[in-house]
């Protein structure tokens, strides 16, 4: 919101205060200033100049070179506006001016050979005004030399200030103005308004009926007759400028300043345009459109609050007005409606319609229900001062639902409990007192305090140390230099992620962050996906059922930056539906899961080495080692599908326990297709939950081998499609425990072999923790093995 | 005879280090040092010294001979050594070859770095759920309905009841439903706003919220705790300010600026020329939400706070582009 200075300065007597610490004071007591427009720094060297001569461009047709008198010097001008005259008195912006409508800054130049001593404004390039056809010419009777800044009073200081949501009080000027006098305890002016105490006249005019008393507790009405619509005077549009708002007329003008001063929201409504002269404020029930002022259709819910005449609505309560009761230039009689409605309802209408205005901005936050009479009052009488127009005497003011003062009592030692630092009672009531608060009585250990009618946000004990806080100054609190220490058991949830992180950083992959949401075709890529119920984009419309498709769609991001060797991991949740709707925790699973992908290169091309393309035994590799940092390498089963599964074309995966541990493999070419990708994609899954269960056995040492291993080797042709694992197992199951290793060392396939046999050689490794083995019990073991294999695959002996 | 036993030396010695081959060294030995040399050729005559002068002359000779043994011994393995040497002569210049390390990603490093700072000042992590109800996210949190507080985060739902935390306040609100206090906590994670993706905004990003709740717990603890925690993390010479703000669980509320560290207060681009960054919001706990929690707000008091993680590492490493954070870029996250 915006506040002017010049405004504030109505109400308080700011003298002495310079501008910044203003500034820092606002953002201090918790409005904080989120942009300062000081106008006598931006119109900084543009005077008034009084034009001498005007003479042709000697080059330029389009041009005139002038000669303007600043009072004490003459300054050649370059322009190029048609209505530049001599005799006019203008706008000169020096060099070292800078324009405010696009931040050039004015310097001497040539133009066209001759020289420019600065730039002769227009109301748009001074950002004054839309008017760009030509040159502002000013009022003949400003003196040449003059500041513009004093010429046109254009001397305010404009504060941008970010109110939060607990302040509907600073939603106005008066409201700024009060937290400044609590703050440096200078009084507050408030402006002077004559109150009306009857309805005596008034009601010949006009009528009003509450039907709905509990979302429109009170409302005030005036009315002024003979009106004549018109421009408002320059000090009106002037302060309707500086906060930002268009000058309309003397009537909106007028209900604007009031709104920005009081804070009070307004709507005049041309009363001969009402009928029956009447107001009737109701719920829609049947209505179901309505066209507001801006002439846009509304469609109604049968709780929005309407106010209407005898017949029809007339306006929306609490957010805007209609087309069909709107003050127009020839409206002669005006209602001026100043309301309080209920918060909620009008934040309710507010959300339905998708319409927010500067009224139902205030109204859902909270207005003060005792201001009312006060504000229609002080309107009809700027209308009527501004307009030539008469006040009916009397105020109609229905109000059902009486609204009292909140009365909170404050415990002296729970502002330190909290504070952490002891305020002294005397400073404690000045604040108070500042705030327009109401202290009731007061004794050893309490205060017992009214709240003033436009604070909604004051409710308990915590909010008034809130205020004493704030006005006291958050830096008074003392800043503590040693905390004590809880000596319960301390907890790292994290700390198991942050491992997994660790190791696999550690095997050279990068850590990547994908988003959560994503498009349909991902996220049910793997799995029944969560809809949003509000999405942004079509794109980010689902959450995602595993991190393997946003890895997909990563890797085609990399490949089209020309990236080679793409090794990503990334930990995050993932989200399936366990039921079509969602109303409990149990109707969905979130998890966190670990994606580990492989993609494009293992090696470039180097001195040292040849291309290499990642492939399956890469991708197994990285995740042995993740088990076995874990401890968990000889533990979990794996099995292979070479058919593959939807998303592979080929994967293992991992079970214990009936429970799916992780699952990775090659992505299959189908899915690469649809993400248009050329190139092999590997991805591995890890549920974390899963996995961490199973790790958490405690480590034990194992004693170290003191006695000589003997090593053994054989190569055998086996039929192709019998499976290494098999062979293993087959080895493991006919040997002892001598047998502690074993390796497979060369895989070999040739025609000469046969097309579907191939060569597996192994190692083996014969030792024994307790002793040394002979020779000969190794030999015996090793030939029997080999006898069995041959027997039990038909197997060729290549090699021993 | 010694004159030329000092004449022999200088020779000798001038002769060894002019040698730069094997083959120069042995014509030394066979030049002084063989049967045939001139060294033993000196001992020869040796028998034609007088008796008187024998025993030093003799001593004399026997110097220049076991320095001439010495010096050929040791310029002779010299050259041998430096003879092996050049046959393995390798290009140590040749690049080396590569050997990947990976990296965590900036925001899990900028996260790990927070998280150590208060783990060291006594803080347990906690982690709550992504999709979360209205009641942890917004109603135990003292956001009533149809509040405009509700305004101030955009909110994607998933319908009426369930939604995409916001913030990773509500954590705050199942570690009090679990804990007893005393409890002393940090809580990251991932959050969502339902805003347009920019280079300034993104619809997630992370957050690390913070909690402790005991008896006696004042705003001055939480001052102190956070400037110990700024100080730490931006660097011991801050200034910083708390300046009053609003958030719904948190009574009386503020936030927490430090001097800008790009221009060091004095006003640039990126602090929008006030000077000071907004780097947290915090708070005493508002009572209402020890309500929802079954403390007791007459017994303990607390303060929490929360901070945005990519906002943090953006100003640090002068990125312009939040979206960066989560392309999965490579080229991005091989930076850090």
């Amino acid at each position: 919101m915006k506040i002017s200075l010049n405004w504030l300065k109505n109400y308080i007597d700011l003298s002495g205060i310079p501008i910044d610490e203003i500034e820092s004071a606002l953002t201090m007591v918790g409005l904080e200033v989120e942009n300062v427009e000081n106008q006598e720094k931006m119109f900084n060297n543009f005077v008034i100049g009084y034009v001498k001569e005007k003479n042709k461009h000697p080059k330029a047709d389009k041009l005139t070179v002038c000669i303007v008198s600043t009072g004490d010097e003459e300054h050649t001008v370059v322009c190029g506006a048609p209505n530049v005259d001599a005799g006019q008195k203008i706008v000169l912006a020096l060099p070292g001016a800078i324009v405010p409508q696009n931040g050039i800054v004015i310097s001497k130049a040539k133009i066209r050979g001759v020289e420019s001593n600065g730039m002769i404004c227009s109301e748009a390039e001074l950002g004054i005004g839309n008017d760009h056809s030509g040159i502002l010419v000013l009022d003949s009777s400003l003196k040449e030399g003059m500041t513009l800044s004093e010429a046109m009073q254009l001397n305010d200081v404009i504060f941008e200030i970010g109110i939060t949501p607990n302040r509907p009080d600073a939603l106005s000027h008066i409201g700024v103005a009060r937290d400044l006098a609590a703050l440096y305890n200078r009084k507050m002016n408030l402006p002077e308004t004559k109150q009306s105490h009857s309805e005596k006249n008034v009601s010949e005019f006009a009528s009003v009926e509450v039907e709905d008393a509990i979302n429109c507790p009170r409302y005030s009405a005036k009315v002024v007759l003979n009106v004549e619509i018109k421009d408002s005077p320059l000090w009106l549009q002037q302060r309707i400028k500086s906060i930002g708002l268009r000058p309309i007329n003397n009537v909106v003008d007028v209900t604007n300043f009031i709104l920005y001063e009081l804070g009070q929201p307004l709507h005049a409504f041309d009363l001969d345009r009402l009928s029956g002269k009447k107001i009737v404020v109701k719920k829609a029930g049947a209505v179901s459109d309505f066209v507001t002022l801006d002439s846009k259709q509304r469609k109604l819910t049968p709780e929005t609050l309407l106010i209407c005449d005898a017949k029809n609505p007339v306006a929306i309560a609490g957010v805007m007005g209609g087309e069909n009761s709107e003050v127009t230039t020839a409206t002669q009689n005006v209602l001026i409606e100043s309301a309080y409605f209920n918060p909620s309802s009008v934040r309710k209408t507010s959300k339905t319609l998708g319409l927010s205005t500067d009224s139902s901005y205030r109204f859902e936050r909270g207005c003060n229900p005792h201001i009312t009479p006060l504000a229609a009052e002080r309107a009809a009488q700027l209308i009527a001062e501004m307009s030539g127009g008469e006040i009916v005497e009397g105020l109609i003011d229905v109000y059902p639902a009486k609204i009292l003062p909140k009365e909170i009592s404050l415990r002296k030692q729970q502002v330190e409990r909290i504070l952490g630092y002891p305020i002294p009672d005397k400073k404690i009531r000045n604040i108070f007192i500042g705030l327009g608060f109401e202290i009731l009585s007061e004794d050893k250990d309490c205060m017992f305090i009214s709240v003033p009618p436009f604070r909604p946000d004051i409710e308990r004990e915590i909010d008034l140390i809130e205020e004493i806080a704030r006005i006291n100054g958050y830096d008074n609190i003392p800043t503590i230099s040693r905390i004590g220490i809880t000596l319960q058991e301390k907890i790292d949830e994290t700390s198991f992620t942050s491992e997994l992180k660790e190791i696999l950083s550690g095997l050279g992959f990068n850590e990547m962050y994908s988003t959560t949401l994503q498009g349909e075709k991902s996220a049910n890529l793997t799995g029944n996906a969560i809809k949003l119920l509000n999405p942004s984009s079509i794109e980010m419309s689902f959450l995602r059922t595993s991190l393997i498709p946003g890895g997909i769609e990563t890797v085609k991001k990399n490949l089209n930056v020309k990236e080679k060797n793409i090794m990503l991991f990334e930990i995050g949740k993932v989200f399936q539906k366990v039921n079509e709707k969602i109303e409990s925790f149990d109707d969905f699973i979130e998890q966190e899961r670990l994606l580990v992908l492989l993609a494009g290169n293992a090696n470039e091309k180097k001195w040292y080495a040849s291309e290499r393309n990642f492939d399956f035994f890469d991708l197994k590799g990285y995740v042995f080692a993740l088990f076995k940092k874990k401890n968990l390498d000889n533990f979990i089963p794996y099995s292979y599908n070479n058919v593959g599964k939807n998303l592979f074309d080929f994967c293992f995966e991992q079970k214990y326990e009936n429970r799916v541990i992780g699952y990775g493999g090659r992505i299959s070419k189908e899915v690469l297709k649809g993400y248009d990708i050329d190139k092999d994609v590997y991805c591995y899954e890890l549920i974390i939950d899963e996995f961490k269960k199973l790790s958490g056995n405690p480590q034990k040492f194992k004693e170290l081998l003191r006695y000589p291993k003997i090593q053994r080797d054989f190569a055998f042709v086996f039929d192709k499609k019998i499976e290494f694992t098999e062979i293993e197992s087959f080895i493991r199951k006919n040997s002892s425990g001598l047998l502690k290793e074993l390796s497979l060392f060369d895989v070999f396939e040739s025609e000469s072999l046969g097309s579907d046999k191939r060569s597996l050689a192994f190692s083996l490794a014969y030792y024994d923790y307790e002793r040394t083995l002979t020779e000969e019990e190794v030999e015996k073991e090793f030939y029997n093995l080999i006898e069995k294999i041959k027997i039990e695959y038909k197997a060729v002996l290549r090699g021993v | 005879m010694r004159n030329r036993i000092n004449n022999l030396t200088s020779e000798f010695e001038n002769d060894i280090l002019t040698v730069s081959n094997l083959k120069e060294i042995e014509a030394i030995r066979i030049k002084y040092l063989s049967r045939n040399g001139s060294i033993p050729a000196l001992f020869e005559e040796l028998k034609n010294v007088s008796k008187e002068e024998k025993p030093v002359i003799g001593k004399e000779l026997n110097i220049l001979k076991k320095l001439a043994e010495e010096k050929f011994k040791n310029k002779k393995e010299e050259l041998e050594s430096a003879a092996t040497t050049a046959k393995e002569w390798i290009d140590l210049t040749l690049p080396a070859r590569d050997k990947i390390i990976g990296t965590k990603h900036v925001i899990t490093q900028t996260m790990d770095e927070i998280k150590n700072i208060f783990k060291g000042l006594g803080f347990s992590v906690f982690e709550g759920p992504e999709l979360d109800s209205d009641y942890y996210n917004f109603e135990a949190l003292n956001f009533p309905a149809d509040h405009p507080a509700r305004d101030m985060q955009d909110t994607f739902f998933i319908n009426n009841d369930f939604l995409l935390r916001t913030h990773t306040s509500p954590v705050q609100i199942r570690v009090m439903s679990k804990h007893k206090p005393p409890v002393r906590a940090i809580m990251p994670g991932k959050v969502f706003r339902n805003e347009v993706v920019n280079a300034r905004s993104h619809c997630q990003f992370h957050q690390v919220e913070g909690l402790y709740v005991d008896e006696g717990v004042t705003f001055a603890e939480l001052k102190g705790t956070l400037v110990a925690f700024a100080k730490q993390f931006y660097g011991s010479d801050l200034k910083y300010r708390f300046r009053p703000s609003f958030f719904p669980f948190t009574e009386p509320s503020a936030e927490m600026d430090i001097t800008c560290y790009i221009c060091k207060g004095k006003g640039c681009r990126i602090c929008k020329q006030s000077g000071w960054l907004e780097i947290l919001g915090c708070g005493m706990v508002d009572p209402n939400v020890f309500k929802y929690v079954n403390y007791d707000p007459e017994k303990v008091t607390g303060y929490a706070f929360g901070m945005g993680i990519e906002r943090v590492a953006l100003l640090r490493y002068d990125m312009k582009d939040i979206r960066l954070f989560f392309d999965g870029d490579v080229r991005f996250l091989k930076q850090f």
